[in-house]
């Protein structure tokens, strides 16, 4: 009961003082979220400028995306978070179809068939659609049951999040298939499922892990676990990268090298320094005290999306929001723990830090829904 | 509670999310301390490894080789000059597949396999790590800009600049001057911790002639640096750097100018000429016929062009006949007229009635008079010393040697560098065989018979001399016994060099220093000494040398010989019935030096010719003597011997008065 007092007497407190005092309610912004985002976008240019050699085109372009980022994120809070719940089960059904219609007339880039060339739209890969459908329609499937979630609604739970993921598997894109699951799981894990069940899946799994690299891994990805294990076995090989990025990370030391002086990558011993192993040159560069400030800056941009999740005021906005924050923490947290050695490599950018085009949409994607949780409907609750 | 199941309890639903989100909050906060310790593990606790690995990664430190000093000649004319050329180099450890990668630079730049082969073998050689190893020499500019523009795709592939060998004479003094080419696995072994250190940015060593004997002086000693390099191999800076001492650069007694006249006087026979300044010792030229490029070798020479030349057996173009000896035949005979002379088995009066042949008592075969083989026969009739000298008659030294005996021929003859090798810096050189009763037991376990003295008093048989050491013996008879060892080397960086020579070559000294007169006068008859009615009395080059040119504004000392080919029967050489091919020819050698019997200047060169297969020391080495003769006393020194001689006379006139 205090719980519930206390909800509501905050809720109130933070809505009156909105209403009260700021037009960014009505502009349907989050001021700490987007300051903290720009903060990451500016800190993320900064690196990227060094890392990619002082390439000005390559930086102009990747603010660009931001900035284009920027006004997606802001039309998406612009739509009611109950039009996204109406809209859910049409978008999970379109994203569906268009991962079907990539299978059939999809374009190859980079190893993986997963974009699709439409007439009349620039490409685009409906697979990143899905990172934010899929937790989408969990949280508009789950937010109208009962939760604890029962049996059979995670058996269509784990339905609705593995035909997607079976479909971009089918791509040849596991790291986007394992981000769209997670996507779904942390849905399914915030809605209150059993501690037990977790505990049995996540020991389930363990014990298929080593069934899965015997007979369905492939030799890249059996490499790359290996080489998890000791990135020696092959240093001039699989090993290069995770060695390199290691001699970067810790030649940087506690004050880094400085802005531009990063040895490591400058002299191009640093793989993908503009993408995937961009944390790389930061550490490298600014030492540990720059990677305590980019985790400060994550850690802020978390903590602001569980409160707009923690305070939303229905399940489905809840949800939503809970997965989208947690979603953008497993991809940095990953990104981190791969590049630091402490995980194996899988081929995932660090949000809005590495360069990208698509997926850094997808990340203001994500934002433009937690802005839209945060400043819609509130006052219809209270 | 069962009834409820249907209806959503909004305020617990609210707090499981809410617990939930806590946990999740505290697994995120639980994770990034996960990470910070991993980063404060590698930032921190392992800094100085990784700091180290990443210098590691970038700095390299390599040897700056040093220039290789310059060869001149002894009025400045480059012999040997150092040009910048590209080399194709690779860096094994930081090539990943060798084949793949040697395969697309075969498809940019066509490599043939002589070339990977070459590079295989010196990738076999024991190196540094990290170290470049050439690929292929000399880059066009469109190789250089094709791996250029494709440089991302060969990692550890590089092009660096080098300074090369580059010998402007090419064949004219291949072999005098000698070449560099590539150490190999021998050489460095062959070096000391030291020395293998300095050869560390080299790819050169001194391999044959000068080169080789002043390797120490023309290498120099090598410098360090430290630089960054990227990922491929490629130097971005250049963070410190001890200079290289470049090589001393020197200067021989080698006249360019002579060298070509000698090489041309050759024409197109096989041969060998040394000429040497009397004063100084100094080696005016020195010339092997047929030569070869030595520039093929700077950078390592293909198979194809090395086979051309070790396959040739009857040019040999790689062996050095200026320093390999070969029967030197009559043009020993003045130092044995001499040595008769200062042994009193001989005088100025002393005469012998030569039959044409020459018997050991009690031995009925006969030794013929080669000289005289295809003339009219029968003997040179009245003979002495002089005419035995200037008519070149086997049966006056056949008589002579004979009662020299080997052991005194032996002592005297050594006097003049025969069976040694008088010169100072030219140790390659070989020392031909002057015979002695030791020398036949040690060699053969045989002992010595009279009949070997009457061969070597002719300068055949055992006897072997190369022309250096016929040019050395000619010039210390010029110098009149004082003995000044030929040399090479004239200075180092412009300073003049005087060899310390550790045990030095003793003069000639004679019984009567009016010997050395006599013996000029006689060798000065073999040039000068016209026809006349008396039967057989001319100089046996007179009518090549003198008479082909009556204006000839000097006088000059000489000696044919004519040298039969070993390892063919006398019987085949002596028939007139058999066609005598090109090869089994005699070869033909002319000593000289000049001006001589001038009261008024000293010999100024002396000089000793071989013409392989060329039949005839006096009509065919004779002319290519006095063609060098003149141009070096009327060419290069440019004498003025009317003047001279003038000034003679008017010492003559004035002592007159």
């Amino acid at each position: 009961m205090n719980n519930q007092d206390f909800i509501r007497q905050s809720d109130g407190l933070d809505s009156k003082s909105r209403y009260n005092k700021s037009i960014w309610h009505t502009i349907h912004t989050d001021p700490p979220l987007l300051i903290g985002i720009t903060l990451l976008c500016g800190f993320g240019l900064l690196v990227l400028f060094s890392a990619s050699g002082g390439d000005v085109p390559v930086v102009r372009r990747q603010a660009l995306t931001m900035v284009v980022g920027l006004v997606v994120m802001f039309i998406v809070a612009q739509f009611n978070v109950h039009f996204f719940r109406q809209w859910a089960p049409t978008l999970y059904a379109a994203g569906l179809g268009l991962l079907g219609l990539v299978l059939v007339i999809g374009v190859e880039a980079n190893g993986a068939k997963s974009w699709l060339d439409l007439p009349g739209l620039p490409s685009f890969q409906p697979s990143e659609l899905m990172k934010f459908v899929v937790p989408m329609l969990m949280a508009w499937y789950l937010a109208s049951r009962p939760l604890p979630p029962r049996f059979k609604h995670l058996f269509w739970s784990a339905v609705m999040i593995l035909v997607p993921a079976a479909l971009i598997i089918i791509q040849n894109d596991t790291g986007t298939a394992i981000m769209v699951t997670m996507s779904g799981i942390f849905v399914v894990l915030l809605a209150g499922i059993r501690w037990r069940i977790v505990i049995a899946g996540f020991i389930a799994l363990l014990l298929a892990s080593p069934a899965w690299f015997i007979f369905l891994a492939q030799e890249h990805q059996k490499n790359r676990i290996l080489t998890f294990f000791n990135p020696y076995r092959d240093p001039t090989g699989a090993g290069y990268n995770i060695i390199q990025s290691q001699i970067a990370i810790g030649s940087g030391g506690v004050y880094g090298k400085g802005w531009g002086e990063g040895a490591q990558s400058h002299l191009d011993f640093i793989p993908e320094s503009n993408t995937d192993f961009i944390l790389a040159v930061l550490a490298e560069e600014f030492g540990l005290l720059g990677v305590l400030f980019l985790i400060a800056l994550y850690l802020f941009v978390l903590a602001r999306g569980c409160y707009i999740a923690f305070s939303a005021n229905d399940m489905f906005g809840r949800l939503l929001a809970g997965s989208i924050t947690l979603t953008f923490f497993f991809y940095v947290f990953v990104n981190m723990a791969m590049v630091s050695g402490l995980l194996p490599v899988i081929g995932l950018p660090l949000p809005l830090m590495s360069r990208g085009g698509t997926s850094v949409v997808t990340l203001f994607i994500g934002f433009g829904l937690l802005m839209s949780v945060q400043t819609h409907g509130r006052g219809r609750s209270v | 509670m069962a009834g409820k199941w249907q209806l959503k309890d909004h305020e617990a639903e609210a707090q499981l999310f809410g617990r939930r989100l806590v946990v999740a909050g505290v697994l995120v906060v639980l994770l990034f301390v996960a990470l910070i310790i991993k980063l404060f593990n590698l930032q921190v606790s392992q800094y100085d490894y990784f700091s180290a690995r990443s210098d590691g990664n970038r700095l390299h430190s390599q040897y700056v080789p040093p220039a290789r000093g310059l060869i001149f000649d002894n009025r400045g004319q480059l012999l040997a000059d150092n040009q910048p050329i590209f080399n194709l180099t690779v860096v094994r450890e930081q090539v990943g597949d060798l084949d793949e990668t040697l395969d697309h630079l075969d498809s940019l730049i066509g490599l043939s396999s002589d070339e990977r082969e070459q590079f295989n073998n010196r990738l076999r050689r024991n190196r540094v790590p990290f170290s470049s190893v050439p690929l292929r020499y000399v880059l066009s500019d469109e190789d250089k800009s094709k791996i250029a523009v494709n440089s991302h795709k060969l990692p550890g592939i590089a092009i660096e600049p080098q300074f090369v060998r580059q010998y402007p004479l090419a064949d004219l003094a291949a072999h005098s001057v000698g070449y560099v080419s590539e150490i190999n696995r021998a050489e460095l072994d062959s070096l000391n911790e030291e020395e293998r250190e300095n050869y560390g940015g080299t790819n050169h060593i001194g391999k044959t002639g000068i080169e080789r004997t002043y390797e120490d002086l023309l290498h120099g000693t090598v410098g360090y640096e430290i630089v960054e390099k990227n990922n491929r191999g490629q130097v971005m800076r250049r963070l410190d750097r001890t200079d290289p001492i470049a090589g001393k650069n020197i200067s021989l007694y080698l006249d360019s100018q002579l060298q070509i006249v000698a090489e041309e006087a050759l024409g197109n026979f096989r041969g060998a000429v040394v000429a040497i300044d009397p004063n100084t010792g100094g080696i005016l030229a020195m010339v092997s016929k047929p030569g070869f490029d030595p520039n093929l070798f700077v950078t390592g020479i293909s198979n194809k062009n090395y086979s051309v030349l070790v396959t040739d057996e009857i040019n040999t173009p790689l062996f050095d006949r200026s320093t390999n000896p070969y029967p030197p035949g009559s043009t020993v005979k003045p130092f044995l007229g001499l040595g008769g002379l200062h042994h009193g088995l001989v005088d100025y009066e002393f005469t012998i009635e030569d039959p044409g042949y020459f018997r050991l008592p009690g031995v009925s075969y006969r030794w013929g008079d080669y000289t005289l083989r295809t003339a009219i026969g029968g003997g040179h009739g009245h003979t002495d010393l002089q005419k035995a000298i200037y008519q070149s008659c086997d049966t006056f030294f056949y008589d002579l040697g004979n009662r020299m005996g080997i052991d005194t021929m032996h002592g005297f003859m050594s006097q003049f560098g025969f069976g040694q090798n008088f010169a100072v810096d030219i140790n390659y050189a070989r020392t031909g065989v002057l015979p002695s009763r030791d020398w036949k037991r040690a060699t053969r376990n045989e002992p010595w018979y009279p009949g070997d003295t009457i061969n070597s008093s002719i300068g055949q048989g055992y006897m072997w001399a190369t022309p250096l050491q016929l040019a050395t013996a000619a010039s210390i008879m010029a110098n009149k016994g004082k003995v000044v060892q030929p040399r090479m080397l004239k200075a180092i960086d412009g300073e003049p060099y005087l060899p310390e020579i550790s045990e030095p070559v003793a003069d000639v000294v004679v019984n009567d220093p009016d010997y050395w007169r006599y013996i000029e006068e006689s060798m000065s008859m073999v040039i000068h000494r016209a026809y006349n009615d008396v039967f057989r009395e001319y100089g046996t080059a007179y009518e090549a040398i003198a008479m082909a040119d009556r204006e000839m504004p000097y006088r000059m000392a000489g000696k044919s010989g004519t040298a039969q080919v070993v390892g063919i029967s006398q019987e085949i050489i002596k028939s007139d019935d058999i066609q005598v091919s090109d090869l089994n020819q005699d070869h033909g050698l002319f000593i000289s030096y000049a001006p001589a019997e001038n009261p008024n200047i000293k010999p100024q060169i002396a000089i000793a010719v071989f013409v392989e297969n060329g039949e005839h020391g006096s009509s065919v080495a004779g002319p290519i003597a006095k063609t060098i003769t003149d141009a070096y006393l009327l060419d290069i020194l440019q004498i003025d011997f009317a003047a001279l001689n003038s000034v003679d006379d008017e010492l003559i006139a004035l002592v007159d008065e």
